[in-house]
């Protein structure tokens, strides 16, 4: 077993998957559960052969460490979702190229976290834009997937650009080799840096690229949308991860002017972490669409994920990495809650629902689990993790970029609240009276990911000890533990025990709950109105404009999208200007361009 | 973690409970005398809950019971982390981060519950509460990060004693006094005083998250309030008045700041949820930055101290 048949497996599954799948749907959801269970289990059996390489026609690997952990994470989800699948299949109106698309975009992935070379990187790196690409516009609308490919590609070309500018320093390009030959003035590698982490910074979605992930999410088919939050999104943070660690940056920029103690371009890179946070936030409080909102807080994030690993240091960067790994669990999970929803209510605005608890019970406590761990609040793995980065940018005093931490953290307390109250709480309306609890092999994934989410927020050694072999990989110290706790300078965190001691407190709540007279069951509609007299249960849900008078503080602001939206009018305009130049009816004008191009050309071809 | 140290959480709990639930009670007739009132006995606060446990009370659903049980287990976990004198119940858990993000699973909880109950006055109530809580907590964290980072320790125990070993001057109110004015001013958000307390204004929207409750469940969740009371001043007597060498010592600083919280209460109006919001990205955050900004640029206060 190596990882050349991983990826011989998903490629010859993606195609298989669109010939299975047109003779009979169901086999072919069935396929995706497979392979990417199959990719899942196999990663675990390449664990050992770590620092191995392999080669294929001109496409070189080397299995690392921390391209076993983002694999492992995207396996995990993939897997996850694909059960999704076996429902949805039907509802697509290409159900045999979702399948193909659907097991090539982990192969993209997978292959993309173990490359050795540039090329490579960027082959598969490509495959996954174009395989989601064509995913996305099966769901609701095509415009998002146009929006997501100019600002993919927008990124890939800036890293082609950055790779193309490397080899021509170096000769080289095998990615660490070419890295540790470059050998340039602080602001040349200002823009190679630059350029290179742009294809990250816009699969991340950190501000000013973060207009794709709200449309693409919210209108990508329900199946997809947990894979690109939980986990196409964190390709971004690989291409972080490159830049930032086998740069390495941090040399680089040693002459750089310092910010707090960071290098000046990576605190400008933190600040948009930061921005990204803020607006993430602010967007997702006000969004009216379930999807939407849990789009927006990917966005958010996205920044504590690019936080954490552009500070490369003990502490941060492991909160950065288990953050990533915490996110794509909880996010993937709240989206499959959510699609759940929508599979049995054909709805994901959050105005439209309400009271699913008393039909769906098992996704509601999945969902809620989720969120706690989104919201960073123990005993879940989202809590450790903003725990580790939390206390890292305090040890820096990095306190700009500690605000938007802070208000993020507590900004998600809104957002995700809001689902919890308007979905699944309140009055139930009475046309879903008849609803039934999430189909059996929705529920299975659900409760498989709840579970790591509860475990790794307990015990948070089984990843965090992954992420220390990446920790001395990429030459820092790593984050030490005592047993079950986190014991590093400034505090300490043992988990286990917050566990326990919080059910302690549960208990003891229990039991003087138990120990009182029993309450008397009454109905949801039984509730206090100021005596009036209502019946209608849709007019006792309060669910439209929940925070509305704190959106109305920021209700006029700036949209970015309509900023895009003027910026891509105006090159319409320089587009027709150079039409009327050119495209006009004498010959000899046009001539006359062509002439002054080439005679252009060539100039620039003696300068150089 | 012996039974041994469970025993120990568990009477601190009660200790904490009997103590703030007294202390509550002497308020109610300090605030009374203000208003010119006789105020009721100081143990009026007890016979109220206990009158209010031993009633009837109606249930809408698992999920509104559920998360009454979750939030006073939550708060009482949160209680159990609090370090007071060299009392610890479990050794290193008093992590700031670990405390006010238990204490969240708290609120969380009886947001829950609230919701649950299908009225829409309390999901109104929560959605204040949630907003307030963004408004507040922002510039007071943003005040533990500055110390953190100048004492290099996130346990609360260990910046109080720092504060104890440099005698009364040492302390972080007269070492950081700009960041104490934040943590005072965020303090009235925590406790739902007056300014801060719309989110549970009786006139407007029927208590807010509370309007459903009423016998066991109101009664645990006025333990809850107790508790979560006791959490967040000892958090501030801690950071900021230098915690306390004795349980007495803890006590009278602790008398102190909760009585002046409540007088100031007594005579403040109520601002809107947005003008909060408003008010604490105002002067709250910006002395809260300016303050960082001090002791991480200069060090006044911290490594430059008499």
């Amino acid at each position: 077993m190596n990882l050349l048949s991983i990826l011989a497996i998903l490629i010859i599954g993606g195609i298989a998957g669109y010939f299975i799948t047109k003779l009979n749907k169901l086999a072919g959801a069935w396929l995706t559960v497979l392979t990417s269970l199959t990719a899942l289990f196999m990663l675990f059996g390449i664990k050992d052969q770590i620092g191995s390489t392999y080669e294929f026609l001109y496409f070189t690997f080397e299995l690392t460490q921390i391209g076993w952990y983002f694999a492992f994470v995207l396996c995990l989800t993939y897997a996850m979702s694909a059960f999704y699948n076996i429902y949805f299949m039907d509802k697509y109106l290409y159900p045999n190229t979702y399948t193909m698309l659907y097991i090539l975009s982990l192969a993209g992935s997978v292959g993309l976290f173990f490359a050795k070379d540039f090329i490579t990187f960027f082959v598969f790196w490509e495959l996954v834009v174009w395989t989601s690409a064509f995913i996305i516009p099966l769901g609701k609308s095509r415009k998002s997937a146009y929006i997501y490919y100019v600002v993919s590609s927008i990124g890939s070309m800036a890293t082609l650009f950055a790779i193309l500018w490397v080899y021509k320093l170096t000769g080289s390009l095998v990615i660490r080799e070419a890295f540790s030959l470059l050998d340039v003035s602080t602001w040349t590698a200002i823009f190679i840096f630059g350029l290179f982490i742009f294809a990250g910074l816009t699969k991340i979605g950190i501000y000013p690229f973060h207009i794709w992930l709200p449309l693409a999410h919210g209108s990508a088919p329900h199946t997809f949308s947990p894979i690109l939050s939980g986990g196409l999104v964190k390709l971004g943070a690989y291409v972080a991860y490159i830049s930032v660690v086998l740069f390495p940056a941090y040399d680089a920029f040693s002459e750089a002017w310092m910010i707090f103690g960071v290098p000046a371009p990576i605190y400008f890179l933190m600040i948009l972490g930061a921005i990204s946070i803020i607006i993430g936030t602010l967007m997702a409080i006000r969004q009216e669409d379930a999807k939407k909102l849990l789009a927006y807080s990917s966005v958010a994030n996205g920044g504590y994920i690019l936080i954490g690993i552009l500070m490369v240091d003990q502490v941060t960067f492991a909160g950065g990495l288990l953050h990533l790994f915490a996110h794509a669990i909880a996010s993937a999970t709240a989206f499959l809650t959510i699609a759940a929803i929508a599979y049995r209510t054909g709805t994901t605005k959050i105005s439209e629902l309400g009271g699913m608890i008393h039909r769906m019970p098992i996704t509601y406590t999945v969902y809620l689990i989720a969120i706690i761990s989104m919201a960073g609040i123990p005993p879940m793995a989202g809590f450790v993790s903003k725990w580790l980065i939390l206390q890292g940018l305090a040890s820096k005093g990095l306190l700009i970029i500690a605000f938007a931490a802070f208000f993020g953290s507590i900004g998600s307390f809104m957002y995700v609240f809001r689902p919890l109250a308007a979905v699944f709480l309140g009055q139930l309306a009475p046309k879903y009276d008849n609803l039934k609890e999430a189909p059996i092999f929705m529920v299975i994934p659900m409760v498989i990911m709840t579970g790591i989410t509860l475990f790794i927020g307990v015990f948070p050694k089984f990843v965090l000890e992954m992420i220390m072999k990446v920790q001395v990989e990429a030459g820092i110290t790593a984050v030490t533990m005592n047993g079950t706790a986190i014991d590093i300078f400034n505090g300490y965190l043992d988990a286990y025990h917050v566990f326990v001691i919080f059910g302690f407190g549960f208990f003891i709540a229990l039991v003087l709950f138990l120990l009182m007279p029993k309450a008397r069951k009454v109905d949801l509609m039984d509730t206090y109105t100021s005596a009036e007299f209502i019946y209608t249960p849709e007019l006792l849900h309060y669910a439209h404009d929940f925070y509305a008078p704190f959106e109305r503080l920021y209700e006029n602001h700036p949209s970015t999208l309509s900023l895009y939206s003027k910026l891509s009018l105006k090159l319409k305009e320089i587009g027709l200007f150079v039409d009327y130049l050119m495209m006009s009816v004498k010959p000899a004008t046009t001539l006359l361009w062509i002439i002054l191009f080439i005679a252009t050309v060539s100039l620039g071809g003696v300068l150089s | 973690m012996t039974i041994m140290n469970f025993v120990a959480a568990f009477l601190f709990v009660l200790g904490a409970f009997a103590f703030q639930t007294s202390i509550t009670g002497v308020n109610r007739k300090i605030m009374a005398r203000l208003q010119k009132r006789r105020g009721p006995k100081w143990y009026q606060q007890f016979l109220d809950i206990f009158k209010a446990l031993s009633k009837s009370s109606i249930s809408h659903g698992w999920v509104y019971d559920f998360g009454v049980i979750m939030a006073l287990g939550g708060i009482m976990a949160t209680v159990i982390f609090i370090p007071i004198a060299n009392f610890r119940a479990f050794p290193n858990t008093d992590n700031v981060f670990i405390i006010s993000y238990v204490l969240a699973v708290g609120m969380l909880g009886m947001a829950m519950s609230a919701s649950g109950s299908g009225n829409p006055w309390a999901s109104i109530g929560v959605g204040r509460a949630l907003t307030n809580m963004l408004a507040y907590e922002v510039p007071f964290m943003i005040v533990v990060v500055t110390m953190i980072y100048s004492f290099n320790t996130a346990s609360i125990g260990e910046i109080a004693e720092i504060q104890q070993d440099l005698g009364v001057l040492g302390w972080n109110m007269f070492r950081m006094p700009l960041g104490t004015i934040v943590a005072l001013i965020s303090l009235q958000g925590m406790l739902g005083k007056k300014p801060f307390d719309s989110f549970i204004a009786p006139a407007e929207i029927a208590s807010g998250p509370m309007v459903e409750y009423g016998g066991k469940h109101l009664g645990m969740l006025f333990i809850l309030h107790d508790l979560s009371t006791f959490i967040e001043i000892s958090l501030i007597v801690n950071l900021f008045f230098g915690g306390g060498a004795t349980f007495l010592e803890f006590g009278i600083k602790y008398f102190v700041v909760y009585t002046v919280a409540n007088l100031v209460s007594g005579i403040m109006p109520r601002f809107k949820i947005d003008q909060a919001v408003v008010f604490f990205y105002k002067f709250p955050l910006a002395a809260a930055l300016i303050q960082g900004f001090i002791v991480i640029f200069t060090g006044w206060g911290v490594t430059k101290w008499l």
